[in-house]
């Protein structure tokens, strides 16, 4: 009996709860909707209803972070008690003891530079640590047409060439270095420096590779360190090595979707001073398919008959390196910077390459010596033959005759970089922090005998960087910039006194 | 430069699944230089109601060709979307514009909506329109089985990827190995 009720009592429930289902609107859609879905086929039925009960779970699901937490949270009690503990660090580190010394006797020269400059404690000396290779910071003509063209232009662009910025003569100075150089097209940067750190993030992104030289310059590292590449470094102007690193990217990368690759080098390097093997190295970029970017800030205007730079010096047709980038600022003693290629190069520079976009074109002034100097250079070259023989002077001083330096430096370089020789350094046991002390005694010693050179100043690296990282270590080394300011007579003199500098602070010392 | 930190991104087993490695330091900051405009306009006003307008769209489009029945007419509607969003969200990686350095080259747009967080008011939608489709063009092809196994293995192909689960794995067959770097 109890059973026959509770069935009648279910049926109750049922029949009550159907009633009411039906008078809730829209419930003879849904059951007209289920009963021809269901179609007797039960599995269908239930996959549906799966991936609706799937559904609403995910709908009601609660949003949560996928980030990892890399940060604690503090009370408000606990961030003030950190505020109030801490104390700043200065912002700038105290000066080392050498750095103390240095700044001391620091020459400054008042008055215009020049071969010979006037230093403030009233002495004239002979000026060999300007890069005035051509003395043309003396040069009346010049100084005349930069006051023309002031007069005319005023003093800068004051915006990016992009917007209107761009005058004429840019455009003139930027025909004139492709024509100078035998490339297709040619943009011009307002700054040296930055030309180079900027034409390398324009073209090598991320997942790009590049190839460098453990050597390069400053702005060469800023530049690959922007670009966000991959960089494989090979041993310093070690062809050989180069290959090696090539292959084996080469290799590596088969399989992978294809990336863009560059050599980046320098022509003559800022931090060494000798010459890369241009013909070598276009070979390896033609066998390995990779695109040269060339830094000739040192060589450009330097090299070659009529300083078109490395190009001209090996006999390389300036339109099989992809990228020519170099300086105006040097040797050419106007300023900023340029970089020349095709035209597909060069125009995509102007509208991705940072420095070009977003910084002031150059002053007009600069751009119009600039042109000046390589018509100078193109009509002239004997202007390069009186620089090269200073430095041979120089070279027959210093190299041979020296018992303690070197010059590491090509021979056609005015820039001459004197390092220690390794069996001076390796039989006093000498560290790179001995070494530049003695090389900065040295300067102060040529400098008290009237004659100002400098030494090789690194870079501070990047914060935490080794040279484990880099794997190459700065050489300390003294700079000496030839100059064809000086007659043979006076070079020679000076050269003099740096070697007898040399061998005074080395033997005092032993 | 990114030699000399290897370890962070080294593949960890030959498995045919992998997760992609965490991102370095300079990855991260990178990405969050600037918004990601590439992952962040599923949010924007008329980003929902947009995939509303396609499927109608699309549904008019199969039915003025001549010869397309109903059921094939829903199939089809069905199957393009799903392609298309499987492209767009699951397959294609990265940012096609330039204003990340890259930034965001390891990851598929479903990965880069709302900063990777799960079950977002976005992703809910966007994973609910593939099921509501699925079930009108079962509903309206009259169940036949042929029609319903095309389209049910259409919504799969869509669904697993947008799963918690799912999220930064990779299937090595298709992407490769991962970059050693």
């Amino acid at each position: 009996m109890d059973l026959q009720y509770a069935q009648h009592w279910l049926n109750d429930i049922l029949n009550e709860v159907s009633t009411q289902f039906q008078k809730v609107p829209g419930s003879a859609i849904f059951l007209r909707y289920v009963k021809s879905s269901y179609q007797n086929d039960p599995v269908r039925s239930a996959v549906e209803l799966f991936l609706v009960l799937f559904a609403i779970r995910y709908l009601l699901s609660p949003k949560y972070s996928t980030q990892k937490k890399s940060y604690v949270t503090l009370s408000d009690e606990e961030i003030d008690e950190l505020v109030d503990d801490w104390t700043p660090e200065p912002l700038v580190a105290p000066q080392t003891q050498f750095e103390e010394a240095e700044n001391e006797k620091r020459p400054i020269i008042v008055g215009p530079t020049g071969p010979k400059s006037k230093l403030s404690n009233g002495r004239t000396v002979t000026n060999l640590a300007s890069y005035n290779f051509y003395n043309l910071v003396g040069n009346e003509t010049l100084k005349e047409k930069a006051i023309q063209v002031l007069r005319t232009y005023g003093v800068g662009p004051c915006s990016p060439p992009g917007f209107y910025g761009t005058q004429d003569v840019h455009i003139k100075t930027e025909a004139d270095i492709a024509a100078h150089l035998g490339a297709p097209a040619c943009i011009m940067y307002a700054q040296a420096f930055s030309t180079i750190s900027s034409v390398i993030p324009a073209f090598s992104k991320r997942g790009d590779i590049i190839v460098a030289d453990k050597a390069v310059n400053y702005a060469i590292r800023k530049g690959i360190q922007i670009s966000r590449s991959t960089v494989r470094w090979y041993e310093h102007n070690d062809l050989e090595d180069m290959e090696r690193v090539l292959g084996k990217v080469v290799r590596e990368q088969s399989k992978k979707p294809l990336t863009r690759r560059f050599i980046v080098t320098e022509g003559l390097f800022e931090n060494v001073g000798d010459m890369l093997d241009l013909p070598k190295t276009i070979e390896l970029k033609l066998k390995y398919k990779f695109r040269l970017i060339l830094d000739e800030t040192w060589s450009f205007g330097v090299l070659g008959r009529t300083g078109r730079g490395i190009t001209e010096h090996q006999n390389v047709d300036a339109a099989e390196v992809d990228m020519i980038v170099g300086s105006l600022a040097g040797p050419l003693c106007a300023g900023g910077g340029f970089c020349a290629g095709s035209d597909e190069i060069v125009e995509h520079q102007r509208i991705s390459a940072a420095a070009y976009t977003f910084s002031a074109a150059l002053p007009a002034m600069l751009a119009t010596t600039a042109s000046e100097v390589l018509s100078m250079l193109e009509s002239n070259p004997e202007m390069l033959t009186s620089v090269r023989d200073n430095i041979k002077t120089m070279w027959a001083q210093l190299d041979p005759r020296s018992d303690w330096i070197y010059c590491t430096s090509s021979a056609e370089n005015p820039i001459m970089i004197l390092a220690l020789k390794l069996e001076v350094v390796l039989g006093r046991k000498l560290s790179m922090a001995d070494q530049e002390q003695l090389l900065q005694e040295v300067v102060d010693e040529t400098l008290a005998n009237g004659v100002m050179i400098t030494r090789v100043k690194s870079m501070p690296r990047a914060i935490n960087a080794t040279s484990k990282d880099v794997g190459w270590e700065l050489q300390p080394a003294l700079k000496v910039c030839i100059t064809s300011g000086l007659s043979r007579k006076e070079i020679e003199r000076a050269g003099i006194t740096i070697r007898h500098a040399v061998t005074k602070i080395m033997t005092r010392k032993r | 430069m990114n030699d000399g930190k290897k370890g962070s991104r080294r593949r960890r087993s030959s498995s045919l699944l992998y997760q992609e490695p965490p991102e370095s330091m300079e990855h991260m900051s990178d990405q969050s230089a600037l918004p990601n405009l590439n992952a962040n306009w599923v949010n924007a006003k008329g980003a929902w109601a947009i995939h509303v307008v396609c499927i109608i769209g699309l549904k008019i489009l199969f039915d003025i060709i001549p010869g397309v029945s109903q059921e094939t007419s829903w199939t089809f509607v069905n199957i393009t979307y799903m392609f298309a969003s499987y492209l767009m969200f699951h397959w294609v990686r990265g940012v096609p514009f330039e204003f990340n350095a890259g930034a965001y080259d390891n990851l598929n747009m479903w990965e880069q909506i709302d900063n990777g967080d799960q079950y977002t008011p976005a992703k809910k939608f966007l994973l609910s329109v593939p099921i509501v489709l699925f079930l009108l063009s079962t509903h309206y092809t009259h169940y036949d089985l042929t029609y319903f196994t095309i389209n049910f293995l259409a919504v799969l192909a869509v669904v697993i990827p947008k799963l918690p689960f799912s999220h930064r794995m990779r299937v090595a067959l298709f992407s490769g190995d991962p970059e050693d770097r």
